[in-house]
């Protein structure tokens, strides 16, 4: 609370009411929210020219590389590039990720067979993978897409058999019982209780996948937003590179709040948020 | 369950660990094992018949390496330059995610200020952290530890936040009420809820900290494991990459397994083993 205190100390001779909405104000954590980035900002601009032969760019060089790189369209080329090879990527992971987890969920035997390097394929690092398909298949394959998928199939398969696992026993012989039709079941019984873990598969998978994809992309691409970033460092460009480290922040923040803030709201409104579960029994 | 909504928890950004027990090994130990077998198998056909070894080795051929660079002088210098900047790196994040995360799980205020820059570090590649530390602090060991600081703190940060909230108050409660004085409060009370997160959070941290420590060292570190890589990805030696590969998971393997599990358990002894 120190940091908020120290800027409404200047008029507290007389405590007005004014004044007390003010502090107030400035002590929410949604102003905290913004104080935050400023903080950040501030303490950049006072930082960067310490530092010797001025490598980190001062914030306006940043921001004018950024307006830059909107304005060629090499921020949206690089992306769009990016996330189509994680979109290919992860559709693969996904089906057979799905398949797999399916198989894992139904027979402890084959639990038992994969178990082991699911949790060997969310360890092992993607750097390594990253390596292995650009000696594989060079710098203009199809590399950083294998990547994505390797890097989404665990989380897939995962989320998937945990989800195949938490179809309520009970719910299923009561519908058989009553001789519901597969359609309805599907529809009312697995599907609804799969969708946390598919969700969760979808967030993790994906948050990985894009790690794994950029990460692939300096070694075995030349285009993506993970190129990018690395051949403007190897030119030393370097307030493009912070610039374009900001954009990686902003999509982050972008995705994280919209995508799955809304989405998953919209997903589970039908559920009592009372009930949250936590999906993803994943392993690291 | 109003001031849940109101400060949605970040940990949701985590995948959460495996509470579940292990599947029931013993009775299906024959497919766990077949699965090996048909893995190795299958690897070591194709990499003695199928693939030329520069592309894939196979796992003989990747244990010859392995061994070869245990005899020659590569291989403790490196291990222990990997090891030097883990250990400083991981230290400095588990100490700063504490701090951030007591201050986060107390204060609605530190919550907000820190909020999107943890949500922003977990989710943002490593590779953007490693790239910008080793332009700014060039060839030196600073690299990998200020990136191993700024990755692994959020994954440090957000366990002990989920600590921090399991405290009960209403025992906290009851203890001011009794004017129960502070140090007893917090060691009867608070540590005791919050010890398994702080466990939690090595165990997150340090799963990212090693992963991040060979990616800057590639990248421009002075020395390490990293480097070692790097010198055998561009001589285009893949079993040469495979071998350190191994010998870095096996690093951060044995560190996990043999001291820090280790640790946990000495730690947790006086808890019954029946709940899971």
């Amino acid at each position: 609370m120190r940091i908020g205190e120290g800027l409404v100390q200047v008029s507290t001779t007389a405590p007005t009411r004014s004044t007390a909405r003010l502090r107030r104000v400035l002590l929410s954590p949604r102003a905290a929210r913004i104080t935050a980035p400023l903080a950040f900002l501030v303490a950049w601009q006072l930082i960067a020219p310490l530092i010797p032969s001025r490598i980190l760019p001062m914030p306006a060089e940043v921001l004018e590389a950024m307006i830059e790189q909107a304005r060629e369209g090499t921020l949206v080329e690089a992306f769009s590039v990016s996330l189509t090879r994680l979109a290919v990527g992860f559709a693969f992971a996904l089906a057979v990720g799905g398949v797999l987890g399916l198989a894992m969920g139904m027979s402890a035997r084959i639990e038992a067979l994969l178990h082991d390097f699911v949790v060997v394929g969310l360890t092992f690092p993607y750097l390594i993978w990253g390596l292995l398909v650009a000696m594989w298949f060079g710098f203009e394959g199809q590399g950083p897409v294998i990547v994505v998928f390797i890097a989404g199939l665990p989380y897939v398969m995962l989320n998937t058999a945990e989800g195949v696992r938490d179809v309520s026993k009970e719910l299923r012989d009561m519908a058989a019982a009553y001789e519901v039709p597969a359609g309805r079941v599907l529809r009312h019984l697995v599907l609804p209780s799969l969708s946390p873990f598919f969700f969760a598969s979808l967030r993790y998978g994906l948050a990985n996948g894009w790690k794994g994809l950029v990460l692939a992309e300096v070694f075995a691409a030349t285009s993506g937003a993970g190129y990018v970033i690395n051949e403007m460092r190897e030119y030393g460009h370097f307030a493009g590179v912070v610039g374009f480290a900001l954009y990686f922040a902003l999509f982050s923040i972008a995705v994280e709040r919209l995508v799955f803030g809304r989405l998953s709201r919209w997903v589970f409104r039908w559920r009592p948020s009372a009930t949250k579960v936590r999906p993803a029994e994943t392993i690291q | 369950m109003a001031t849940q909504t109101a400060r949605p928890s970040i940990a949701r950004l985590l995948p959460g660990l495996a509470r579940r027990p292990e599947p029931k090994t013993s009775r299906h130990l024959g497919w766990r094992l077949a699965g090996y077998v048909l893995f190795v198998g299958t690897w070591q056909l194709l990499g003695t018949y199928v693939f030329e070894p520069f592309i894939l080795p196979a796992p003989t051929k990747v244990l010859q390496d392995m061994w070869s660079i245990l005899l020659s002088g590569d291989f403790w210098p490196a291990f222990f330059a990997t090891t030097k900047h883990l250990a400083i790196g991981f230290v400095l994040a588990y100490l700063l995610g504490t701090a951030i995360g007591i201050a986060m799980g107390r204060s609605a205020y530190w919550d907000g200020f820190f909020r999107d820059y943890v949500m922003l570090t977990l989710t943002t590649p490593g590779l953007i952290f490693a790239l910008i530390c080793v332009m700014i602090f060039g060839l030196s060991s600073l690299a990998p530890i200020v990136a191993i600081v700024l990755t692994s703190f959020p994954h440090v940060t957000v366990n002990v936040v989920e600590g921090v909230r399991a405290v009960p108050s209403e025992l906290m409660d009851m203890a001011t009420a009794y004017g129960v004085n502070r140090r007893t409060q917090l060691r009867h009370i608070v540590l005791p809820a919050v010890a398994p997160f702080l466990f939690t959070a090595v165990r997150y941290g340090f799963a990212i900290a090693w992963k991040i420590t060979a990616l800057t060292e590639l990248f421009g570190g002075a020395d390490g494991v990293g480097i070692q890589i790097r010198v055998r990805f561009e001589l285009f030696k893949t079993s040469g990459v495979l071998a350190w590969a191994f010998f870095l998971i096996g690093l951060a393997l044995i560190t996990e397994r043999l001291i820090l599990q280790r640790l946990e358990r000495r730690f947790f002894r006086w808890r019954p083993k029946a709940f899971g």
